[in-house]
């Protein structure tokens, strides 16, 4: 082991196994004494060449596929693949089809921002909070479950339609859990807007001003902390959003606490949406006839995942299979403010930077691995893609 | 004449190998830890691990391969934990374990104590700037940075019993608190006494120098085997005497041994509520909490308790 000093710089490699990170990520922290000087992010380590592998499936297997990019919004990304691919079929998806695609991504909303309250407040070492608040997550998780069958890659959608109903026994069962799940929502929002000790780790913390947020192309909750107004089911309402309008949550401070309040606040509005979609639910078929090929032609669907916005291109030549299928995930685009906000900082406050924007590394690791070396890596295989990873991995274990 | 010396010899073996020091402590110290474990996923709405979980640790650790990372100067690796386990232990015969007269005593054992109970945080910091590991490095700096914060608080706020009673020796001191319970006359040195515990033993809040979500495991990064767990047997003998110390100056001196053990409890309750409530400061806001609050508020406690003796004289 060479001395760590380089240029006289003192450098903290943060991942990519690190008890922070949850996912694989590569982050080297320049410090000062405490103070963060620079920082470098080196992504990919969670890449599966999930884009390429949609090219050799057809085009229900790849609802599968898309589903599994992330574990934490697997419906999210299903939905925004499904709404291209009927966009570009023309078909339109019966009414309460629509509505129940909703019902599920606000659920799995109130899953997520549940699931980083704990993580965050974690990286602040504040366990209690990470107990309680993963404890409040079963309920929804139990929720998803008596939806859909699965607690984690919830399988709903189906091209032209959805693959799941509920009745009335159901909507009693969920207005039971969001009952519970407000008051304590309500009450995690006190936590974190009035605990003295939380608010010092918070408060004024990794403050991100609007103009900067514009520029860094920031994305959802993150964004809106910042007074950005961005949303895609407000701006370009897709799916049933049109009969189920959002009300955007925007706070002004940027800070750390912003985001906090940013994402609570956001809870209390998919409880809102949820018991109104579960009032007026419009009776009616669930699917759709769906072709088995799909015209030739290309199209975005832009849809918000729980972290920003999720954004789909899909490209048809016409047969069974998509020419491509190209993912860009709101972790990249919210990625740069880390590094951007990190400097100046203490180390301390770096996990918390990090985990304010809600990274998702796997879903982050799709870009395709451009070779150079090789010839025309444009007609790869889904083998040769996998023989690729195979040798990759030999030339490197030695 | 033989038999006496051979008994005395013996009855010197005992009092350091069995009891109050060595092996009694050493399980006391992995009781209060297993209570503390336990306590804190009961508030945390955990179930916790089982009651011998510490112990099954520990045995684990000391069965496991130490390895020695490139770069260390092994003597010192080996050698700091051993260090560490033996201040903390030999802090101990000058404690009144369990509300027992201590087993030995000299004037100005508190002094001495104290330093022995600091050697533990010395360790530990001289040991992650043994390392060529950048966790550890950055761990050690907070550690002693840390040290360099609570530690003044924390002499200041073992002193103000012994300004009262006028002698640095701690059976004297304990003596005099057997009928004044000087919590209630020096609140302020009990608390930061309190929290310097804390601080000694890098429980959360002020975990700072060992944040996993940081730096890993701080200055403990690179130990694993018998090192780790002999700094952790350290950890626990030292919360047992630290806890002593401050229920025998604060809460009533010394007292029947069960009453005694329910006062050090319940000061573990305390610091388990405040391990379950607070979050983890930064390291300046520890070293802000220190000289901004802790100190100054011990100074002016001892400032009124200088001017009450001169005046009550």
């Amino acid at each position: 082991m060479e001395s760590k000093r380089q240029d006289e710089r003192f450098i903290i490699p943060i991942g990519p196994q690190h008890p922070a990170l949850k996912e694989p990520a590569h982050f080297r922290i320049t410090v000062d004494g405490e103070i963060i000087t620079n920082a470098v992010v080196r992504l990919g380590y969670a890449h599966r060449g999930i884009e390429k592998a949609t090219e050799s499936r057809n085009w229900v297997q790849n609802i599968y596929l898309v589903e599994r990019i992330c574990g934490i919004c697997s419906h999210i990304h299903a939905t925004a693949y499904c709404l291209g691919v009927e966009r570009l079929a023309g078909v339109e998806v019966p009414p309460r089809a629509q509505t129940l695609r909703v019902l599920v991504a606000e659920l799995e909303r109130i899953h997520s921002h549940l699931l980083w309250l704990g993580v965050a407040a974690h990286e602040a070492g504040f366990d209690t909070l990470f107990m309680y608040s993963w404890r409040d997550r079963e309920t929804v998780m139990d929720l998803l479950e008596n939806v859909s069958g699965n607690r984690v890659n919830y399988s709903v959608n189906l091209l032209g339609g959805v693959k799941i109903d509920i009745d009335n026994q159901i909507s009693d069962t969920i207005r039971e859990g969001l009952a519970f799940l407000e008051e304590r929502t309500l009450h995690y929002l006190d936590v974190v807007s009035n605990d003295m000790a939380f608010l010092q780790r918070t408060r004024g913390i990794g403050v991100l001003t609007r103009s900067q947020a514009d520029v860094l192309g920031c994305v959802g909750p993150v964004a809106r902390a910042s007074n950005v107004p961005r949303d895609v089911r407000v701006e370009a309402p897709y799916g049933a959003y049109q009969q189920y309008p959002v009300n955007i949550v925007l706070v002004e401070k940027g800070d750390l606490e912003a985001r906090f309040i940013v994402r609570l606040k956001e809870l209390l509005e998919s409880y809102r949406i949820i018991r109104e979609i579960l009032d007026t639910l419009p009776p009616g078929e669930l699917t759709t006839r769906m072709p088995r090929r799909i015209k030739e032609g290309e199209t975005i669907s832009r849809v918000e995942a729980p972290r920003g916005e999720l954004f789909y291109f899909i490209k048809s030549n016409g047969t069974d299979t998509p020419e491509r299928v190209k993912v860009r995930t709101p972790t990249i685009c919210n990625m740069l403010s880390v590094l951007k906000l990190a400097v100046g900082h203490q180390l301390a406050d770096l996990p918390m930077i990090l985990a304010g924007i809600d990274p998702c590394f796997s879903c982050n690791d799709r870009v395709a691995i451009i070779d150079h070396r090789r010839k025309s890596p444009e007609i790869w295989t889904w083998q040769d893609l996998r023989q690729y990873g195979i040798e990759y991995y030999n030339g490197h274990s030695r | 004449m033989e038999s006496s010396i051979t008994m005395d010899i013996l009855d010197k073996i005992f009092t350091l190998l069995i009891f109050p020091g060595g092996l009694f402590l050493l399980i006391l110290g992995l009781a209060y830890e297993w209570v503390d474990r336990k306590l804190l996923a009961q508030l945390q709405n955990r179930i916790g691990p089982r009651w011998f979980q510490p112990l099954a640790d520990v045995i684990k650790l000391l069965a496991k391969e130490e390895v020695i990372p490139e770069g260390v100067n092994p003597w010192l690796f080996i050698g700091l934990p051993i260090i560490a386990l033996a201040g903390s232990l030999t802090a101990a015969l000058y404690t009144p374990l369990v509300g027992l007269p201590p087993s030995h005593s000299f004037p100005g054992d508190l002094i001495v104590t104290v330093y022995l109970l600091s050697l533990l945080t010395l360790c530990m910091g001289l040991a992650g700037s043994n390392t060529l590991d950048r966790f550890s490095l950055m761990g050690a700096t907070r550690t002693l940075t840390q040290l360099f914060s609570y530690e003044a608080p924390f002499m200041l706020s073992l002193l103000g019993p012994a300004i009262v009673v006028g002698s640095w020796r701690i059976a004297d001191i304990t003596s005099y608190t057997e009928n004044h319970w000087l919590l209630l006359s020096q609140p302020i040195g009990f608390l930061v006494a309190l929290i310097g515990l804390i601080g000694k033993l890098e429980m959360p809040p002020l975990d700072a120098p060992e944040a996993e979500t940081e730096i890993v495991a701080g200055a403990m990064t690179e130990y694993s085997g018998r090192g780790y767990a002999l700094f952790r047997l350290a950890k626990g003998a030292e919360l047992v005497v630290g806890l002593t110390l401050v229920a025998s100056f604060y809460m009533g001196g010394m007292a029947n041994p069960l009453l005694f053990l329910l006062k050090t409890l319940l000061l573990l309750l305390v610091m388990v509520g405040l391990q379950t409530l607070i979050t983890r400061l930064r390291i300046d806001q520890t070293v802000g909490l220190w000289w901004r609050y802790g100190t100054l508020l011990v100074l002016v406690q001892w400032l009124g308790m200088i001017i009450w003796k001169g005046v009550a004289s």
